[in-house]
């Protein structure tokens, strides 16, 4: 058994009106400083090419998914969330995904695909937000991932210049 | 090739390397015995099955001899001689190594991501160990086919080649076709087939595997999987009775996708033919027979657990007079075995199915006799009938129970469905024969089994030589392992006896 001792309350505190004065002034005080609290989600987070978020494909601009399917994502990924199947094109670059799911609630957004990726084709964006009813729902495939490298430009100026001072 | 009737007298004489002592084998190249003790080398024209030519010279050594001053010279074209002091680790053998994958790097595409090779490739290994992170070259790379259709086995990236020749001595030495050639000089050189003619041959699988880097790849294998995803299991190939020692390879506890020689030195050497390689589709998962069914009337195939259908199997058997009992030559020795306790307890007649001699012999590999197991069972005691032999057997007996798998395909499709109806047919096989209706179907039972890919036991290959075949992966869900069905029957019966 351990027996607390508790301090022993002063003559003032033990009046009680003084406190709930002071407590009153406190509340009143911030009332006209500026307010802190988001009303998320109607205000969103802002975000900034360092945010971390969701893992994104960049299709390129002629249309075609920048990824070859090397699986050096799947193989860094520490959560085993990635899974790829390849597939033969018949365009220069020989290879590109068929298959491309990330178990959404599986990654941990730790970024290791991004660093992995050979061909600046995953990207951390700037997405946030992960949210469905069932499991299934989650594990996202290859168009959901999709984004256009404008969209992600940002974080892919980021990353390369973080590349550049190694 | 394979066969090694007389083996000529080895010579050995010591030398050190290393280090270590070594008895070094005179009729081999010095990269054989540091290999022997253990030191790594870097290889790429060297194969132990082919003979050397020395083109890569990847293999630098640094050798010290009588009162020379040590050399660096290539391991795999110096013969042995007593008393040579090797040095593998040397400063002077890995500057010339660093050199060396230089050149062959000067003209190599940066095509890791997309090469079925990378994972299992020579080259980047000892680029990552050995070689400079950059290149120094400015001059554009070689422009060269990338995909080159051989046929329809081999693929042929010709940037990728780095000219080790060992595709070219391969199709010399082993299957004794030459087909491929090294075309042109000096930086012009690359991999053809003569006259562009598609390659032949039942060994073309092999290229893949002695190509140091990604230039040849399996068409079948291509962009199927990167390598280390894969979990490779140890075992034997089914498709003749020379029983070659494989390694299967399974992507994601899932799909088969490619079977590879494992190196044996008394069965198959480094090699081993593209039907077994190519044999995928006998453990394909689609169309499998699990668990237990019973023609009905009224209902069609009647699906039940397979310790129902033991039940009901065990009160068929036991109602029999002499059963014949019908083994396929793809069982173990273990499941023989307890197939042997059961025709005893049975008092039935026990064979094997002995399937005719094929048009696939070689005198390389293939036996041409698509029976893997065929001297494990016979050792054992069992009867080779040929598929013809059970057929007429067939009507002396009430009951007949065919075991193992592809046991029905080896009595022939029209041979199975028409054995007498006014015999009772039990067959135990991974999958039912094709288009059986209830009502012309023979079948009175069929139990569903597990591929060789998917349990563990030995079988015996032509030479008398016992061979593992390992679980590659699991069996689908409701299909037992046939000697827990065997046992299971077994104990069922004796039940029954001690019951009545
Ligand atoms: S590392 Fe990049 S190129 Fe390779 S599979 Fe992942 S996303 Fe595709
Ligand atoms: S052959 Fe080897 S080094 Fe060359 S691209 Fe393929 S994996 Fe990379
Ligand atoms: S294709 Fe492969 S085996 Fe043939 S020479 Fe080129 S690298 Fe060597
Ligand atoms: S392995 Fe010795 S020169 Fe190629």
């Amino acid at each position: 058994m351990v027996v607390v001792q508790r301090r022993e309350l002063t003559f003032w505190e033990r009046m009680y009106l003084p406190e709930i004065v002071r407590g009153l002034v406190i509340t009143f005080k911030k009332m006209f400083e500026p307010r802190v609290t988001r009303q998320y989600p109607e205000q969103a987070m802002p975000t900034t090419a360092v945010t971390r978020g969701q893992p994104r494909l960049t299709v390129k601009d002629d249309g075609n998914i920048a990824c070859v399917s090397c699986g050096l994502c799947e193989a860094a990924c520490p959560a085993y969330a990635i899974t790829i199947d390849g597939k033969e094109t018949d365009r220069f670059i020989e290879r590109e995904p068929e298959r491309f799911d990330i178990d959404m609630l599986r990654c941990i957004l730790c970024g290791f695909c991004e660093e992995a990726c050979p061909k600046e084709a995953i990207f951390m964006s700037n997405e946030l937000e992960l949210a469905n009813t069932t499991r299934e729902g989650l594990v996202y495939d290859m168009e959901q991932l999709k984004r256009s490298t404008s969209t992600l430009q940002p974080r892919i100026d980021y990353v390369r210049k973080i590349n550049d001072r190694w | 090739m394979i066969d090694s009737g007389k083996q000529p007298e080895i010579k050995r004489v010591e030398i050190t390397v290393n280090g270590k002592t070594v008895q070094a084998r005179t009729d081999k190249p010095l990269i054989h015995a540091c290999l022997q003790a253990e030191s790594e080398v870097p290889h790429y024209c060297y194969h132990p099955g082919l003979s050397p030519v020395g083109s890569c010279r990847i293999c630098q050594v640094e050798v010290q001899q009588g009162k020379m001053p040590a050399r660096v010279m290539v391991a795999c074209r110096t013969p042995v001689a007593a008393g040579m002091v090797v040095d593998t680790e040397s400063k002077g053998a890995h500057d010339s190594r660093k050199e060396c994958l230089e050149f062959l790097l000067k003209n190599h595409p940066l095509d890791c991501p997309i090469c079925d090779k990378a994972g299992e490739c020579t080259l980047q290994d000892y680029s990552f160990a050995e070689g400079q992170g950059e290149g120094r070259s400015v001059e554009p790379r070689r422009k060269l086919e990338k995909r080159k259709d051989l046929g329809d086995v081999i693929m042929l990236d010709q940037e990728r080649c780095i000219l080790c020749s060992r595709c070219v001595r391969f199709m010399e030495e082993v299957p004794e076709t030459p087909q491929l050639c090294v075309a042109g000089r000096g930086s012009h050189s690359i991999i053809e087939t003569w006259n562009n003619q598609p390659l032949s041959g039942n060994y073309q699988g092999n290229l893949a595997d002695v190509c140091p880097v990604g230039a040849l790849t399996l068409k079948s294998f291509r962009f199927k999987a990167r390598v280390w995803n894969l979990t490779k299991t140890a075992s034997s190939c089914g498709e003749c009775s020379r029983g070659c020692s494989t390694t299967v390879e399974v992507l994601r506890a899932g799909e088969i996708v490619r079977i590879r020689p494992r190196h044996d030195e008394e069965v198959n050497k480094w090699w081993m033919c593209d039907t077994g390689r190519f044999a995928l589709d006998h453990f394909s998962e689609v169309d499998r027979l699990v668990g237990a069914c019973m023609p009905s009337a009224t209902r069609g195939w009647d699906q039940f657990p397979v310790e129902d259908g033991l039940q009901v199997a065990a009160d068929m058997l036991m109602a029999a007079e002499k059963p014949l009992i019908v083994a396929s030559p793809w069982l173990t020795v273990e499941e023989g075995t307890e197939l042997l306790t059961l025709g005893r307890q049975l008092n039935g007649r026990v064979a094997f199915v002995s399937p005719a001699q094929n048009e696939l012999a070689d005198d390389l590999l293939h036996t041409g006799d698509p029976a893997p197991n065929r001297r494990g069972l016979t050792d054992l005691g069992f009867e080779a009938l040929s598929p013809e032999e059970i057929l007429s057997a067939a009507s002396e007996h009430s009951s007949i129970l065919c075991i193992g798998e592809r046991v029905a395909s080896l009595l022939g499709e029209d041979g199975f469905n028409s054995l007498p109806s006014a015999t009772r047919v039990l067959l135990f096989d991974c999958a039912l024969p094709a288009a059986q209706e209830v009502g012309n179907s023979p079948i009175d039972l069929a139990i569903g089994l597990a591929t060789s890919a998917e349990r563990a036991g030995h079988w015996v290959n032509i030479d008398g030589i016992r061979r593992p075949i390992l679980q590659a992966r699991p069996a689908p869900t409701g299909v037992w392992n046939t000697v827990r069905l065997l046992q299971n029957l077994l104990g069922l019966l004796a039940t029954r006896e001690i019951q009545s």
